[in-house]
């Protein structure tokens, strides 16, 4: 451990550590521009010196990259040190007047731009997009001139923490400035964008140097309107609130360079060798839940989305009028950046349709989130216009119908009954081409903006997960409840409960409720002593059963198993076929299927049918033909 | 010359060096040329190729002729001094060789015309000891210069060389040779004047198998070449003084950066690398003693950074050419982060006759805390310039006037600048401080590398700073924002003055900018860079003060602020300054003075250089 001095007060330190580590430790700030705490100091800017007075050799040095030592005595904000960091400030701001940080720092030490500036003019022509004589084309200037401070952060990352080298230092002093080798286009870049996230004044960016486009990430939970890094949160309030690395892009897991997430992680809680566990668990409940998709309007080529970037799907609109979205929640037009002021909804898109491609249910949310986006809209532009285009108004919940009149009467939205044929660009807006029934006739808007409410799916998958859980599902794809009615959030399949979109389109509420009743169904299940079932159920004679399990091969619901019979001593005896009672919805297909008639569904037993048969057919009040265990050749279980 | 196998003990190194003595007549007429880059600029290799020739014509075979290194006369080249006499001509051409045949060789007569006239006495100077230029000379560093051919490592055994090596590896221990250095008192001589022991013992107590040296011969200073000179002529003594190093240090490699501007430096390196190989002076198990050491030459790329010791170590190992934060110095983390001992040139150049001769020889020579000899460079406004080595503490006054022969075309002294960019000047009251390196750094100039230049009253102070600011601030690296943007603004400023457009406040500007990119700057490149101004507003401040207020310069030098004018009851009508002005300004028939046309007058100053009469004045 080192000992020194800061400010009177007494710091210790690991040895290797910096007088920017000592300060740290004694929470003194001391401004730093070319520091980064992912990449090795150079102590080139000069902001943060701090003064020696006593311990060592006097003077002025960096305390980032100073090294601690035992005795030192450091004053970090003498008048020295102040002057110094003044002048610093002031001919970097000569340099880089447009330079928001600088700015920042040079008002809390007064320091004026009072020098004449030193940047460089504009490129020379052959600095321009053209091929040199090894027929390498040449950057365009990558770095804004006037906004580099020159800190070097971007060249040291580049060297030191990822590796390629892309970027360096060409020229010298006054001239200096940042580009690549020879000042061509970089083959060995690698678009990670580390040199654009460190810079603190945002002068470069690698789309110039880079010889092969860079490919960004978008961030799907934005639906690819903005981009992400391969360590990221995938969505606010996630649960656990904590990033997760995407493998496939990660610059660590691709070459091997970078760690730069582990380097700052305070907590070092980065393990690049962490392996993905599977877990087994045994259960006696499970709840299917696993949600909707949106129906891709691609395939409705008329409304033109994926050909016009202006014409978008109700859940981007959701992203980007959210404030924790792309742009932060300003609704900005994806054409060129400015607020829609004539904004058109089409509702039904792909719903209650019979052709191809279309869904012939009701998605029911849209008529409401229509609504609620209409007043969203109106809140981020205030003299914008919403039409939308419908075919009826589905509001039927609590304070719905009330929802939408106030849409319609406080928030000026136009409802148009009809249907839109046709979405075309003129100019730069989007005609929009529909019928307006009950006014009578054909209309157009030029809109600005055109958000398709799209049909409602199930998630990908949930046939396959369907067939693992052995429960049903209807020709769309949404899983089947035990009975519409009176068995809402049950399947078939005992211990197998449904809530949500996966059973059918709903919306939040509904969602609730009904996810609060199958977590009761699934808690009356597991809360008992005893199971009560159905006392219909098959039951497996062990005695004659040969072992073959056909019977556990036609079995919908997956309620036979091997069981093995061992004598007294241990040693086995056979393998039969069991029935899980709790499993079991007596279904009988295991009875006809049992080659050996090892098999009969209680209450269904041969001698019990025989002597139903019997009892019709005989004379003898119906009372007699009563099913009993007494009556016909079969045995007592 | 003879082919010698490898020496393989101290033994075959003495019996080798009898016989090569043996062979050699000490008697023996042998011409010495001098061959280093300022006289074969002045043809002087074209002048020894001709001269064997001739001889050999004439049948005086046995006329030894010798292309030695720099003898450091280099006003007065091309040098021919004829051993044993000493016999010394200066200026010499290729015209001149028959009646250096005829009368000196065949009649042991000396040609007149090729003597060195001393300005003083008026007398011509036979010898090369009487020329006062070399008679306060008290040449350590130089011992070989002038008559050992470099390229000859059996020149340089013969002559007394690689003696220190065998003394320092079989008959001393490494703590007992860094005892001798520190006893010495030998200092940088790179400019720094760190106490070379104490660095030495420094590094040798870093713990590790594997340690560094490196020879600093980047030498950047402009106008200065002492180094040059060195590497060039005695290539041997800076190899036989590293290996020593190393022993002493614990090292085993070695690299000599040499800048990319010192071509004949690093063929004559090269060769006497070779050699030094082939006898095992250099290698694997030295004269036997177990003890390896290879050395390798670097070429700097021309950025006067790279003499600074971590942007060296950088270049070497092949990143850009800047400095680095220091602490850890290279004595603890140098090259690939391991211990590095790097000395300059010169240094290293003192170790063997140190070893040699003792330490308390060497710390008889000098001042109380600045031992030994010093290589300057002395140039500019100097009767004799050339590259002097003399005592430490003599004084400026005797090196300006007793060797330099005072300034040219009978001026008047006004300052000298020593140290380079680095350092500053000292004015004409100063001139009797001695050359020592805490006095030069108490009167606001430096040691330096050993440049000094010396100006006359037609020197413009604030020209010399705006000049070397010029320099600094190209050659800065541009990693720290005072060297990179302050010496700029600095220059900038200083620029503005000599323009004539200074402005109330300038002066102030300068001097908080001086102190600002003075405490902090990442090297001494910075740290240094404001002395030539600091030193100029010190003991000038007055041409500062003319030029801004009075918009004039005192020294007739900056063009904006000067006009020349002929004085009408002066001038003698001789002509000369119409003759040589460039823009043909002046105009004036016989008998009439003379007249300059200020429309089209550049400034020149060509017409005041060459009035006989003084006629010509500024205004």
């Amino acid at each position: 451990m080192i000992a020194l001095t800061m400010d009177g007060r007494q710091a210790e330190v690991q040895d290797g550590q910096t007088l920017l580590d000592a300060a740290k430790t004694l929470g003194i700030e001391i401004p730093t521009l070319c520091h980064h705490k992912a990449v090795p100091p150079a102590g080139a800017c000069r902001v943060c010196v701090v003064e020696i007075t006593g311990g060592g050799r006097p003077g002025l040095m960096p305390a980032c990259a100073y090294p601690a030592q035992n005795g030192l005595v450091i004053d970090t904000n003498s008048k020295a040190v102040r002057a110094s960091r003044r002048l610093t400030l002031s001919l970097l701001l000569s340099r880089s007047p447009e330079s928001e940080v600088l700015v920042k720092l040079a008002q809390e030490y007064d320091a004026q731009p009072l020098f004449s500036s030193p940047t460089p003019q504009p490129p020379a022509p052959n600095t321009q997009h053209s091929h040199g004589s090894t027929g390498t084309a040449k950057t365009r200037q990558a770095v804004a001139a006037s906004k580099c401070i020159l800190c070097g952060l971007c060249v040291r990352v580049c060297a030191e923490v990822i590796g390629p080298s892309a970027t360096c230092f060409a020229g010298r002093g006054r001239g200096r400035e940042i580009s690549t080798p020879y000042k061509q286009l970089s083959d060995v870049c690698i678009g990670c964008g580390a040199c654009a996230f460190l810079c603190p004044t945002g002068a470069i960016d690698p789309a110039e140097f880079c010889s092969h486009p860079i490919e960004q990430i978008p961030n799907e939970f934005n639906c690819g309107y903005d981009v992400r890094t391969p360590i990221h949160i995938p969505f606010p309030q996630a649960v656990p609130n904590k990033p997760l690395i995407d493998r496939e892009n990660c610059i660590h897991f691709k070459t091997g360079g970078c760690g730069a997430c582990k380097t700052i992680c305070p907590a070092g809680a980065i393990d690049y060798d962490m392996t993905d566990e599977i877990v087994e668990e045994k259960v006696g409940a499970v709840i299917v839940a696993t949600g909707y998709q949106l129906l891709d309007p691609s395939i409705y080529e008329e409304y033109g989305y994926g050909r016009y970037p202006d014409v978008v799907t109700s859940l981007e609109f959701e992203r980007m009028v959210s404030a924790s979205g792309p742009t932060e929640g300003e609704l900005r037009r994806p054409s060129n950046g400015q607020p829609p002021k004539t904004i058109v909804f089409l509702q039904c898109i792909g719903s209650r349709e019979e052709q191809t491609g279309g869904k012939p249910y009701c998605s029911k949310i849209c008529c409401m989130y229509t609504a609620k986006h209409a007043i969203l809209y109106k809140h981020k532009v205030h003299d914008g216009q919403a039409f939308i285009f419908y075919m009826d108004i589905r509001s039927a919940g609590k304070n719905y119908e009330e929802f939408v009149r106030r849409v319609v009467k406080e928030k000026d939205a136009t409802y148009l009954r009809g249907r839109v044929s046709k979405v075309f660009p003129r100019g730069d807006k989007l005609i929009v081409m529909g019928a307006d029934t009950l006014g009578g006739g054909q209309v157009e808007i030029a809109a600005e903006m055109v958000v398709l409410a799209p049909a409602l799916l199930p998630s990908a998958g949930v046939r396959e997960l369907a067939q693992k859980l052995r429960i049903g599902y209807d020709q769309h794809g949404f899983l089947s409840e035990a009975h519409p009615k009176l068995k809402p959030v049950e399947t078939n399949t005992a211990g197998v409960f449904l809530a949500g979109c996966a059973h059918s389109p709903k919306d939040i509420p509904d969602t609730v409720a009904q996810a609060s009743a199958a977590a009761s169904k699934a808690l009356g299940l597991i809360t008992h002593d005893r199971l009560t079932r159905e006392p219909t159920i098959g039951i497996v004679n062990q005695a004659t059963c040969n072992g073959c399990f056909e019977c556990q091969t036609v079995c919908a619901y997956g309620a036979i198993g091997p069981r093995e019979i061992r004598d007294r001593r241990g040693t086995l005896l056979a393998v039969v076929a069991h029935i899980n009672e709790g499993l079991c919805q007596g279904c009988g297909a295991c009875a006809v299927t049992c080659r050996s008639k090892s098999i009969e569904v209680q209450g269904f037993r041969d001698d019990q049918l025989y002597a139903e048969i019997n009892a019709i057919g005989s004379s003898a009040p119906l009372v007699a033909a009563l099913p009993s265990g007494r009556h016909g050749n079969g045995s007592e279980k | 010359m003879a082919v010698a196998t490898r020496l393989t003990s101290p033994q075959d190194l003495a019996e080798f060096r009898d016989y090569l003595r043996s062979e050699r007549d000490e008697k023996a007429t042998c011409l010495a040329i001098c061959a280093g880059t300022g006289c074969r600029a002045n043809g002087s290799m074209e002048l020894f190729e001709e001269l064997r020739r001739q001889l050999d014509a004439e049948g005086l075979t046995g006329v030894d002729v010798r292309a030695t290194g720099c003898h450091g006369f280099c006003e007065k080249g091309p040098l021919v001094v004829i051993h044993p006499q000493e016999v010394f001509y200066q200026g010499v051409q290729i015209s001149d060789i028959p009646a250096i045949i005829e009368q000196t060789l065949r009649k042991g007569e000396v040609v007149d015309s090729l003597l060195y006239r001393d300005p003083v006495t008026k007398k011509k100077c036979r010898l090369e000891g009487e020329v006062p230029f070399y008679a306060k000379q008290q040449r350590i560093v130089f011992r070989h210069n002038g008559t050992i051919d470099p390229t000859s490592i059996e020149d340089y055994i013969a002559a007394g060389g690689y003696a220190a090596l065998p003394k320092a590896l079989l008959e001393m221990t490494p703590e007992g040779v860094i005892d001798q250095i520190t006893k010495s008192g030998l200092r940088g001589r790179g400019g720094g004047g760190f106490p070379t022991g104490k660095k030495w013992a420094i590094c040798r107590a870093q713990p590790g198998d594997e340690k560094y040296i490196i020879c600093n011969g980047d030498e950047g200073d402009p106008g200065a070449f002492m180094d040059r000179s060195i590497m060039e002529g005695d290539p041997h003594a800076v190899l036989e003084g590293m290996v020593i190093g190393a022993y002493a240090i614990g090292a085993h490699q070695g690299y000599l950066y040499v800048r990319a501007e010192y071509p004949l430096a690093v063929s004559n390196l090269q060769v006497a690398i070779e050699q030094a190989h082939e006898m095992g002076l250099l290698g694997d198990d030295i004269l036997g003693s177990g003890f390896s050491f290879g050395v390798e030459i670097v070429r700097g790329a021309g950025a006067f950074v790279c003499g600074e010791e971590t942007a060296l170590i950088a270049s070497i190992m092949g990143d850009i050419g800047s400095p680095r934060q220091r602490p850890p110095y290279p004595a603890q983390a140098g090259l690939w982060g391991l211990p590095t001992n790097i000395n300059n040139v010169e240094t290293w150049a003192n170790v063997p006759v140190i070893i040699e001769r003792g330490a308390d020889w060497f710390a008889s020579i000098g001042t109380e805390r600045s031992k030994g000899t010093k290589v300057f460079s002395l140039v500019g406004k100097v009767q004799n310039t050339g590259l002097v080595e003399v005592p430490m503490g003599t004084t400026l006054r005797e090196i300006v006037f007793d060797i330099g022969g005072g300034i040219q075309k009978k001026r008047k002294l006004k300052a000298v600048q020593t140290g380079g960019p680095s350092g500053g000047c000292i004015p004409e009251a100063l001139i009797d401080l001695p050359v020592d390196y805490e006095k030069l750094t108490e009167a606001g100039a430096m040691m330096g590398s050993g440049g000094l230049i010396v100006m006359d009253e037609r020197t413009c102070m604030v020209d010399v700073a705006r000049y070397f600011l010029a320099f600094l601030a190209d050659e800065s690296c541009g990693k720290c924002t005072p060297c990179r943007e302050g010496v700029d603004q600095m220059h900038r400023i200083l620029t503005r003055i000599t323009e004539g457009k200074g402005r109330e406040g300038d002066i102030e500007q300068l001097e908080e900018l001086a102190g600002y990119v003075k405490s902090s700057s990442l090297c001494m490149l910075g740290g240094t860079a404001p002395n030539p101004v600091l030193s100029t507003l010190r003991y000038f401040r007055d041409e500062y003060e003319a030029h801004i207020r009075d918009r004039k310069c005192p020294a007739g030098v900056c063009k904006a602020l000067v006009r020349f004018r002929i004085e009408a009851e002066v001038c003698k009508a001789c002509g000369l300054c119409k003759r040589d002005c460039p823009s043909n300004a002046i105009a004036g028939e016989k008998k009439q003075p003379h007249v300059i046309d200020a429309a089209k007058c550049v400034q020149c100053g060509v017409c005041y250089e060459a009035c006989p009469f003084g006629a010509v004045v500024t205004s």
